[in-house]
């Protein structure tokens, strides 16, 4: 459809009869804004703080950072020789089905039993 | 503060005064924005008493906010615009939800000889032709050419581009007018 002058125009008529007629707040309305208003106003504005983090207070709790520092190198001291751990130490790890005896001085037994010492 | 002194004093500024406690500040920009708000309200939604609750609410989301206002960063008009307009949005869904959104919400009334009847039926003739747009042409029409923004402002408000507010106002008008047309006559618009 082609918009012709005459719509323009009498558009606008319509526009303007309706710019000049606003719905006009009764004085209820008004009065019912402003005492929201005032009872806005009469509220604290709440204080805004940074929430606290959660990692603060364990981190207090355990002796802060120094005791924080000893205790993740001792967790991963554990967990470095439990995924690897060195030669010696592997003896002392219980095997599958393998069960060891180890004499740490051999020939001492005897001599202990017969009172030789 | 007296009331008077207080009409050259840009909204944002009375918003920190209304933060601060100021109660003139609180009644300054009660009588200066309600009108505004509920004048659009009722635009956009057509009918008075959910007008009435719209306003009152966005200006109280006004009220809640204003702490936090940060001075020269948006107009207050913008902001209560696209409050009231969102407000609305919701109204017409639950309208919409219910069934109730196809009957005109404004009186669509015949003409008496008064110049001043002429005119009241023509702004309703036009309340109820606005009422069977699509909401987004007809808040774009309403903000363009009943409360007199710029295109910018509207697409700020509207959360859109220029060229998207220009599109909905040209159609909203094309449907408007061939909505309006056959009743040119009965409200005294009448063809050369």
């Amino acid at each position: 459809m082609t918009e012709t002058n005459k719509d323009v125009e009498a558009l606008e008529a319509h526009f303007k009869a309706a710019r000049a007629r606003p719905l006009a707040p009764p004085d209820a309305l008004l009065a019912r804004v402003l005492a929201d208003a005032e009872a806005v106003q009469a509220t604290p504005a709440p204080v805004r703080t940074v929430p606290r983090r959660g990692w603060r207070p364990v981190l207090r709790a355990i002796g802060g950072w120094p005791a924080a520092a000893g205790l993740l190198a001792a967790t991963l001291a554990g967990v470095w020789i439990g995924a690897s751990p060195p030669e010696g130490i592997s003896a002392y790890l219980p095997g599958a089905d393998v069960a060891y005896i180890i004499d740490l001085a051999p020939g001492t037994g005897l001599d202990l039993v017969e009172g030789a010492l | 503060m007296a009331l008077d002194a207080m009409s050259d004093i840009p909204d944002d500024a009375l918003l920190v005064l209304f933060a601060n406690g100021d109660r003139a500040a609180a009644r300054a920009l009660t009588l200066r924005l309600t009108p505004r708000v509920l004048a659009h309200a009722h635009r956009l939604l057509g009918d008075r008493a959910e007008a009435e609750e719209v306003a009152q609410e966005a200006m109280l989301r006004l009220w809640r906010v204003a702490p936090e206002w940060r001075q020269g960063e948006a107009k207050v008009t913008t902001w209560l615009y696209r409050v009231v307009a969102n407000l609305c949005t919701d109204r017409l869904r639950k309208r919409r939800a219910v069934g109730l959104d196809a009957a005109p919400v404004l009186a669509d009334q015949a003409l008496g000889p008064d110049a001043a009847m002429q005119g009241t039926a023509r702004a309703e003739a036009l309340h109820a032709a606005l009422a069977r747009l699509p909401a987004r042409q007809r808040q774009a029409v309403v903000l363009r050419h009943l409360e007199d923004l710029g295109n910018p402002e509207i697409a700020e408000i509207m959360e859109t581009s220029v060229e998207a507010v220009e599109s909905l106002i040209a159609r909203g008008k094309r449907a408007l007018s061939a909505d309006l047309s056959g009743r040119r006559e009965e409200l005294g618009i009448v063809d050369d």
